[in-house]
């Protein structure tokens, strides 16, 4: 799918969130990357739909956003919140909606479950998880769907190291089919181990897009240089 | 203390219509303000419109509103010259329902508004996020906030028993028809018989720890 943004922005009273002239996002990973309140969130959700733009076009293959576009995206949000059940209610909660059958669900199980060894975890109630498996079950939960377009927002800020590796192993994954992925991190190494392409947004602005060598191998933005200490 | 209560069993047959009644009209006020209350309370929760903040200060008046004011609208709507006379409602147990109903209504509604609105929130955004529909969202939100809905509904139900000035006023307190609890325990008081009304008392008590033990129990399940 191919996901144009247009002369977009978004106003929260008086401040300016968002406010891009153009972006074209095509298959592959993008990760997002820049400092808190630039507007990667803000992006992500009005992309998937979740939220309006107050000006401005976002057209998927050329068309605005309908009913099965909006089945072929979803988002892990930045604070995913679980349902008070098992983490295996939880997981196949997304399939469930999509009414998807038995067999079905427990292949994609099957198929994404070995990332994170959260087998002892699928009985137990989300509220008894702790951050980190919190995180992971959301994720999980996101994964199964194989939608093609996946956004996550910031999915291993809870995680610990070795799980954040295995979350990359599957982002990876999730982009392969000629799907889309798109990340919102804060860790520049992360981008550099998975992204296809990077965008760096600042104050509601891209203010650098293209291929990771380009963009983090040289980078034409101070900020970023700061930011890579380049 | 063991004659006193076997004196009351011998008036059994006198109680047990009152207490019947009472449960029967706080209950099916409290369940049709509770689906009315929930529904709308869960999508005024959901939505950001332009007069809902002033919706909510009516609300919280209305939430402390004096039932014997409910009782004075709902007379003057079914007495005989108002505008549901017709209907020939006054001084029945429908008429103490419609009372009870629209006095434990703004309760509900304005709880679960503010009691469920962050939470909501967030619910629905999840399940749009999962590709959920707006039945499948509703279900959730409701499943999701069960535990702060019953107690919304308990305190719904707690207003509704307790009440005695609107059930008084368009019920009539009539023996055998529209007498409850309350209205029953004001007027043995009134004659001097405080035994009856102490009773009465007891079992209104029983009734209210009963239903926050039921309560308290789901709480510690989940």
């Amino acid at each position: 799918m191919v996901i144009t943004v247009e002369n977009a922005i978004k106003d929260y009273g008086d401040s300016r969130i968002l406010d891009i002239d153009n972006l074209t996002i095509k298959k592959g990973i993008y990760v997002i990357l820049g400092s808190n309140g630039s507007g990667k969130s803000t992006l992500l959700s009005c992309i998937s739909g979740l939220n309006s733009l107050t000006s401005g076009n976002i057209l998927y293959n050329g068309n605005k956003l309908d009913s099965s576009i909006k089945n072929s995206i979803t988002i892990l949000l930045q604070k995913p919140y679980l349902f008070r059940k098992t983490s295996y209610e939880n997981i196949i909660s997304g399939l469930k909606y999509k009414k998807i059958n038995n067999k079905e669900i427990e292949n994609r199980l099957n198929k994404y479950i070995h990332y994170f060894n959260v087998e002892e975890l699928l009985n137990k109630k989300s509220h008894w998880l702790s951050g980190g498996e919190r995180a992971k079950v959301a994720l999980l939960r996101t994964s199964v769907l194989e939608t093609e377009v996946t956004m996550l927002d910031e999915p291993t800020a809870a995680m610990d190291i070795e799980s954040s590796m295995k979350a990359e192993e599957l982002i990876k994954n999730l982009s392969k089919d000629n799907r889309t992925v798109i990340v919102v991190t804060h860790d520049v190494y992360q981008a550099k181990r998975i992204a296809d392409y990077v965008i760096f947004m600042d104050k509601g602005k891209i203010l650098e897009m293209g291929d990771k060598d380009g963009v983090l191998g040289n980078p034409k933005n101070k900020l970023l240089k700061q930011i890579l200490n380049i | 203390m063991f004659e006193f209560i076997k004196e009351f069993f011998i008036e059994y047959n006198d109680m047990f219509p009152v207490i019947m009644l009472s449960l029967k009209v706080s209950l099916t006020s409290t369940l049709i303000a509770s689906i009315l209350g929930m529904v709308s309370g869960v999508a005024t929760a959901l939505n950001e419109f332009k007069l809902k903040r002033t919706l909510m200060r009516v609300t919280n008046t209305l939430m402390s509103l004096p039932p014997v004011l409910i009782g004075l609208l709902v007379y003057m709507l079914l007495s005989r010259k108002g505008p549901l006379g017709s209907l020939g409602l006054l001084f029945s147990p429908t008429a103490m329902i419609i009372s009870q109903s629209l006095l434990v209504f703004p309760i509900i509604f304005g709880l679960t508004v503010s009691n469920i609105s962050e939470s909501a929130k967030e619910i629905q955004l999840t399940c749009m996020s999962l590709g959920a529909s707006k039945n499948d969202t509703l279900k959730a939100i409701i499943s999701e906030c069960r535990m702060q809905l019953l107690s919304i509904v308990t305190a719904g139900f707690g207003r509704a028993i307790s009440e005695v000035g609107a059930v008084m006023m368009v019920g009539g307190n009539i023996k055998a028809k529209t007498r409850v609890m309350t209205t029953y325990i004001a007027l043995e008081t009134g004659k001097g018989n405080f035994n009856e009304a102490v009773f009465i008392g007891i079992v209104l008590l029983f009734i209210s720890f009963f239903i926050n033990t039921v309560l308290y129990r789901l709480q510690r399940r989940e």
